[in-house]
């Protein structure tokens, strides 16, 4: 089964290298759409089906705590599931970004075998 | 055991901070650069033709974080980034990798150091290399595209008014 997957970050080369490690890592992307920060994957996830979210925390605009914080509020777009991918690993901001209600928290470096991982965690072994 | 926790002497805990500069680095740069790095003798005298970026941070620790890069290895990381051919990294790619790399190396190397802290980094930007001497940290790196070397500067927090 491939997974439809929305990249939110706002750097064009790593939203890129995200796409292709996914790739690499062997893990089935069907569409996969990408946003610079958080209204543009609010607009994305009101014009295509998403399975999986992959988001940045700093961003402009509107960052991932914002992001993650609007989606809890709306009925549909609650339920799918966001794994923060982000350079901060200090406890404070994953504990954080879990209780906004992040599925899953990678720091970066990340090795394509280890987001395909928790990619296959997130989504329920689905894609196993 | 006593309760205290043990202090490191400043020379050890210089040696201590620095080593963790090498290890993270190495571990970016491995991991999603596939580069291999080894620790290289500070020789500056390249620094002046390097692209450096600069990376402000504040919250519980506040100061500042640089990157210089050889200007000869800046397209071979990008394209290895980006999974490109060796040379078909543009300029503008390249300039955007070496602030992805400089982003990922600040939160990386800070996470690392103080794991309980709570900080906020500002987006990396080009600048001339300026962090060196007195009360920075500071590691070179060799790489097979060339050289690279970062510094950190802890600065004083403004006084509340």
């Amino acid at each position: 089964m491939a997974y439809s997957v929305l990249i939110v970050d706002d750097s064009p080369v790593m939203r890129g290298f995200i796409r292709r490690v996914m790739r690499l890592s062997g893990f089935e992307v069907g569409e996969c759409w990408e946003a610079s920060n958080g209204e543009e994957a609010l607009a994305e996830l009101a014009e295509h089906p998403i399975d999986v979210i992959l988001t940045d925390i700093n961003m402009p605009k509107m960052n991932g705590e914002e992001l993650l914080q609007r989606l809890s509020e709306q009925g549909t777009l609650s339920k799918v599931p966001a794994l923060v991918i982000s350079t901060d690993a200090t406890k404070n901001r994953i504990l954080r970004m879990l209780s906004l209600g992040a599925e899953g928290y990678m720091t970066k470096p990340f090795s394509p075998e280890s987001l395909r991982e928790e990619l296959e965690r997130i989504l329920g072994g689905r894609n196993a | 055991m006593p309760d205290e926790a043990l202090e490191i002497p400043v020379a050890d805990e210089d040696a201590v901070l620095k080593g963790a500069l090498a290890l993270v680095s190495g571990e970016v740069l491995e991991t999603m650069f596939f580069s291999e790095v080894i620790a290289a003798e500070c020789e500056h005298g390249w620094l002046e033709s390097a692209v450096a970026v600069q990376v402000t941070f504040d919250g519980s620790h506040r100061g500042e974080m640089w990157l210089a890069v050889g200007e000869e290895a800046v397209p071979e990381l990008a394209a290895a980034f980006l999974g490109l051919d060796p040379g078909e990294a543009g300029e503008i790619e390249s300039s955007q990798v070496m602030l992805e790399l400089a982003n990922i190396l600040c939160g990386s190397i800070l996470s690392s150091l103080w794991p309980e802290s709570s900080l906020q980094l500002d987006a990396p930007k080009r600048a001339p290399w300026g962090c060196g001497g007195k009360g920075a940290w500071h590691c070179c790196l060799m790489l097979p595209e060339g050289r690279l070397a970062i510094s950190i500067r802890l600065l004083e927090k403004p006084e509340a008014k």
